[in-house]
């Protein structure tokens, strides 16, 4: 049975004007504290160590990975507005990316997250940061990712103008061994790359080795090959007579 | 015997499923959908794989919660008005009571796992559906049986909710605890304070059920034999839940009644 209530209007006024009061109050505090919250920007936290976060997830490992990846996606979304790359602190960025790896080693969320999303900043310093953590992870499982060193590798030579720094990277993906499955175009950036470095000879030497092995079958990657064999030697002797 | 335990069952489920629980689970399962539906937005690789694990989990959590409230709510409503005088006066043993408890505990869990079985099977696959809704199944008798033997021994809610929530909760977190107490001992240097908790840690994690007793999320993420993950867990419980039905019927069997 409902029990029965007095009207609103019966109370004792003190009651009703203190609860008035004390609404405006909260109502009040809680407006100020939004209008204070967007003028500033939360600067990203550091984050624990990898075996805490094992230990919160409750047996969902995997997943808890995924929600602070995205957790870490969502940092730069602060009250309604996009927050630029350049205030955020890149490396305790790639120490949260480091820690969702070691969390989920077979997730390529963080690398995605650093060859697609923080690769955009305009800061060269931050740019470098973050390829030199893609370069880094790309080793603790090249097979899942070497798309994001051969991101890495366009991002290094066009966006960073870093032609040696994206050669060592291109040449990462052409030492892997064949075990590791990947398209042949990521495997030939480094002999594409020697020849914009004007290292002809180099290039030449890799794209002889590469026809003469069985590595290459497909016809058109042979062609592909031997049109630019005759492109760099042709560069070469341009080079030597010049 | 056996009818008179069956009939027991049947009153007590009589009092257990009505309108109101059906709409709470309807609502429940909205809510998980709506809310892994809003990660998958969010997410820019594996949405839809983050979205079956988000729900499975947000099912798990809350459904666990439920069969937890209603059982020890149940077994409350008894202490409260007297029941069991009054069952204990008619041909009834104490421990039809507890079987009966547990026939309630398995066949309630298994209704509210159905919904998570169309669910899951519908938004991930039918053999993840078919593993999640038996897994679920399996915990959700652990911790219901764990809610029985808290109002049995307290009968009170609060602290009884609290005793299995607690227990519940360092199950799934003994992990992170051991790792700090390990850590508190090395911080230390070993002192005696630090090296006795961690023994009586390591003593109550006898009692406590080990983490392979629960539903395992990475299923939604790597191809594993859920034949064999469903059958570890299984291994997991089932002496855990001897020992639960076994605490149930001691505490049950030493209570004094007022006939």
């Amino acid at each position: 049975m409902r029990r029965g209530e007095r009207p609103v209007l019966q109370l004792p006024w003190p009651l009703l004007v203190g609860f008035v009061l004390f609404f405006g109050i909260q109502l009040f505090s809680h407006s100020h504290s939004i209008s204070g919250f967007s003028e500033k920007y939360r600067p990203l936290a550091k984050p624990f160590d990898s075996t805490i976060y094992r230990g919160l997830s409750m047996g969902s490992e995997q997943l808890f990975s995924y929600l602070l990846a995205i957790r870490l996606q969502l940092h730069d979304n602060q009250a309604g507005r996009h927050i630029r790359y350049r205030y955020i602190d890149y490396r305790i960025l790639i120490n949260w990316l480091d820690e969702i790896n070691r969390l989920n080693t077979r997730s390529e969320y963080p690398m995605m997250l650093a060859s697609r999303v923080y690769s955009q900043t305009t800061d060269q310093q931050r740019l470098r940061l973050i390829l030199s953590y893609i370069d880094r992870a790309f080793m603790d499982n090249p097979q899942l990712h070497w798309r994001h060193l051969a991101e890495a590798t366009v991002i290094a030579k066009h966006r960073l103008g870093d032609l040696e720094l994206a050669l060592e990277m291109a040449k990462k993906l052409a030492d892997l061994p064949e075990s590791v499955v990947m398209p042949r175009w990521a495997r030939d950036m480094q002999f594409l790359l020697l020849g914009e470095l004007n290292e002809f000879e180099s290039a030449l030497v890799i794209i002889d080795a590469l026809l003469k092995s069985d590595a290459v079958n497909d016809p058109d990657e042979k062609r592909f090959l031997h049109e630019k064999l005759l492109l760099f030697q042709q560069k070469l002797s341009e080079t030597q007579h010049n | 015997m056996g009818s008179q335990t069956i009939s027991l069952f049947r009153y007590l489920m009589l009092g257990i499923l009505n309108l109101r629980l059906l709409a709470l689970v309807v609502i429940l399962v909205a809510l998980g959908a709506l809310f892994s539906g809003f990660i998958t937005e969010l997410a820019i690789i594996n949405s839809q794989q983050i979205a079956e694990a988000l729900l499975a989990d947000i099912l798990r959590y809350s459904l666990v919660v439920l069969i937890l409230l209603v059982v020890i709510t149940n077994v409350s409503e008894d202490f409260q008005f007297r029941q069991f005088e009054r069952l204990l006066t008619m041909p009834v043993s104490r421990w039809q009571y507890i079987v009966a408890q547990f026939i309630l505990v398995a066949i309630l869990a298994g209704i509210l796992c159905l919904p998570v079985f169309l669910v899951i099977s519908l938004s991930a696959s039918f053999e993840l559906g078919v593993y999640w809704a038996i897994a679920l199944w399996l915990e959700m008798m652990l911790v219901g049986l764990l809610g029985l033997l808290a109002i049995l021994s307290l009968e009170r809610i609060p602290g009884a909710v609290f005793f299995s929530l607690a227990i519940y909760l360092l199950a799934k977190l003994s992990g992170l605890i051991s790792q700090m107490i390990a850590e508190s001992v090395r911080l230390s240097n070993e002192s005696v304070a630090s090296r006795v908790t961690e023994s009586i840690f390591n003593g109550i994690m006898y009692v406590i059920p080990r983490l392979e007793a629960f539903a395992q999320n990475d299923v939604f993420f790597e191809s594993m034999d859920l034949f064999l993950v469903l059958f570890n867990q299984l291994i997991a419980i089932f002496p855990y839940v001897l020992f639960l039905l076994g605490a149930c019927m001691i505490d049950f069997y030493r209570k004094e009644f007022n006939l």
